[in-house]
């Protein structure tokens, strides 16, 4: 066999695993990151994406605008979600757990009663692709296409625009913020809502893959809060990026020679071992390094 | 003698003075009369509500006095109700092989609670990792559980059974004496009172001082010399090994386990039953016990499917509106009325 195809098909592995664990990370992370959140309903939101982009899907509407919609349907949610509940939980963060844990209930059971067990799926988009002796699935090739764009346009909206900014410098300093004029609560409330809108966005995305039902949520649940806890919420970008991939190279080899269900064991022992190493994620000692080089190049 | 008495009446829990103990007694004299009025089967459904307080306890002494949230709690208490199955069934006919049992449950809840304990503990990860690994911990093994079916997954005599669970689990036996039924029933309401005024005397010892201080304030407990990493890793062996407790009195109740006993269902279950009654109060945490399982049963007996959304809704409005716990906030109002 020809060695060429082999590492191409691994690595095609490696950063579709690693699309998967941005995908299902992602709002998580942003919630966390900024507003010290742990968003326990997280597989939930994602399920409630999953149902928007499916019920819109066989409406008749094209794939690509449900899940636009499912990502406008769950922030709308989130951003209710939060004016009413989760507003009175800022800096408790283990009371926030507990509550976002009840709301997970209520929306998983409530899903099963509305819409019953199952649902229909939605095909896979896009044929596959053959290279060697391995096929590809061309909707994975775009899912990681669609992370990369994802990464582009956080970065650019955290970097240059005016609510990004405020965001961040509510993140740092509340007080300060809101000294400056900051609606803080607004910035909480659309922080909120965007990483909710993007956990349904994750879950319109991952729809084809995996079945549709009430707690499949709750299969999000381990990769994504494993993502979380060895990104680390110091920086959002580099927190994700980094620990999927890093998750993802454990995942891929171990799950391969071993089977999928070490593949999660090997995710949650590297998750053990990297907080042993750096307790605050990766983010946190990346962001370090980056900041002792630019002061040494100044 | 004078100086227990006086650490089980401390002030550390809801619930002091001679008026409160004679109520306790007097609602305590009902209970142990209970099984004289009612059937054998009803007794034994009352038992299941009983055998759930450990579990209860375990978390508020974790969560409500030490300030760690543990999420998987039902954890230890399947890893407690597999070994007893294991070690049980294989010495079926032995009247050793249930005492044995129950020590195997604790000893395998003491070791894996050590070494994850060891290792989040120990490298002083923040508060809001704890519950997430503990979380992940306990859908592990119940992924884990789930895929043992088969002739090959067989210890002993023993099948782990996959989906399907463990079955044919033996009753638990003092020499020749089964506990089932009536004496099953006192045999959990015994437990859980031993277990109640054991952890009154220990969280209001020195021990518990510490651990309430670390609640308070780990950084300034730590500059008063206490080794922090670990009294919170004995404080969370201490936990699991209750939780562990309910989960031998489980499989003893039932004669059964199945790996969705450590889902995440399951797992939110304790959780609410503290957060409900109140999350430092172990008397709470009794109240809410009895009367939340009393509810889901009595709902889903019926095939009522709201008892998810009911019982999610009560956690998202005490945590709203009772952040304390429902019982703990009412008992404060009274005192205060007084």
């Amino acid at each position: 066999m020809d060695i060429g195809p082999l590492i191409i098909s691994l690595i095609y592995q490696l950063f579709a695993n690693a699309a998967f664990l941005f995908l299902a990370a992602l709002g998580l992370i942003i919630i966390l990151g900024m507003m010290n959140i742990i968003n326990l309903a997280h597989g939930e939101f994602m399920m409630m994406g999953a149902y928007v982009a499916t019920i819109t899907y066989h409406a008749g509407v094209p794939f690509v605008i449900s899940v636009i919609l499912s990502f406008i349907v769950v922030a709308i949610i989130g951003g209710i979600f939060e004016l009413l509940i989760i507003r009175r939980f800022y800096g408790e963060e283990l009371g926030a757990l507990v509550v976002t844990w009840g709301i997970s209930l209520v929306l998983g059971q409530g899903t099963l009663l509305l819409f019953g067990p199952f649902m229909p799926s939605i095909k896979i988009p896009g044929g596959s692709y053959k290279f060697g002796v391995f096929s590809y699935s061309e909707y994975w090739l775009i899912l990681i296409g669609v992370c990369i764009l994802l990464i582009v346009l956080l970065w650019w909206v955290y970097s240059f625009t005016n609510y990004g900014l405020q965001a961040k410098a509510t993140m740092q300093n509340p007080d300060m913020a809101k000294c400056l004029g900051v609606s803080t609560k607004k910035i909480y409330t659309i922080t909120f809502s965007i990483g909710a809108g993007l956990a349904g966005l994750g879950g319109a995305l991952l729809s084809p893959t995996m079945t549709i039902a009430p707690f499949m949520g709750q299969q999000f649940v381990a990769p994504a809060f494993i993502t979380v806890v060895v990104g680390g919420a110091t920086n959002v970008i580099y927190g994700a990026v980094g620990s999927s991939l890093i998750l993802s190279a454990v995942k891929t080899n171990i799950g391969m020679a071993f089977g999928a269900f070490f593949g999660t064991v090997a995710l949650l022992l590297t998750a053990l071992i990297v907080i042993r190493i750096m307790p605050n994620g990766i983010s946190a000692t990346f962001q370090r390094y980056i900041d002792k080089k630019s002061l040494s190049t100044k | 003698m004078k100086h227990l008495l006086n650490l089980i009446d401390g002030d550390k829990d809801i619930g002091r003075g001679n008026k409160f103990w004679a109520g306790f007694f007097l609602v305590l004299i009902c209970f142990f009369l209970y099984p004289t009025f009612v059937s054998s089967f009803r007794a034994s459904n009352t038992a299941f509500y009983l055998l759930n307080i450990p579990m209860g306890f375990g978390l508020c002494l974790i969560w409500g006095y030490c300030g760690i949230l543990s999420f998987g709690h039902v954890a230890y208490y399947g890893l407690a109700g597999y070994a007893y199955g294991i070690i049980a069934g294989n010495l079926l006919g032995n009247s050793w092989g249930p005492i044995l049992g129950v020590l195997g449950g604790l000893v395998v809840c003491t070791i894996i609670s050590g070494i994850f304990g060891y290792f989040v503990f120990y490298s002083r990860i923040q508060k809001w990792i704890i519950p997430i690994l503990t979380l992940v911990f306990t859908l592990l093994l119940e992924t884990f559980f789930v895929q043992t079916s088969g002739y090959q997954w067989r210890v002993g005599r023993v099948l782990l059974g996959g989906f399907n669970g463990m079955t044919n689990i033996p009753f638990f036996q003092i020499g020749t004496f089964e506990f089932e039924g009536y004496s099953f029933y006192y045999y959990c309401l015994v437990i859980v009172l031993v277990l109640f005024f054991g952890l009154r005397i220990l969280v209001n010892s020195k021990f518990g001082q510490i651990v309430i201080g670390i609640r308070e304030d780990e950084l300034r407990t730590e500059m008063l010399g206490y080794d922090i990493r670990f009294l919170q890793c004995v404080t969370f062996i201490i936990s699991a090994n209750l939780a562990g407790i309910s989960g031998l009195l489980y499989v003893q109740w039932g004669n059964y386990i199945t790996p969705s006993q450590m889902g995440i269902l399951q797992a939110a279950l304790p959780v609410i039953w503290c957060a409900v009654g109140g999350r430092n109060s172990f008397i709470a945490v009794i109240f809410a016990t009895i009367v939340l399982n009393w509810l889901s049963f009595t709902l889903s007996s019926q095939g009522n499917q709201y008892a998810l959304v009911i019982i999610g809704t009560l956690l998202v409005i005490t945590m709203v509106f009772f952040p304390r716990g429902i019982v703990v906030m009412i008992f404060e109002k009274m005192q205060k009325i007084r």
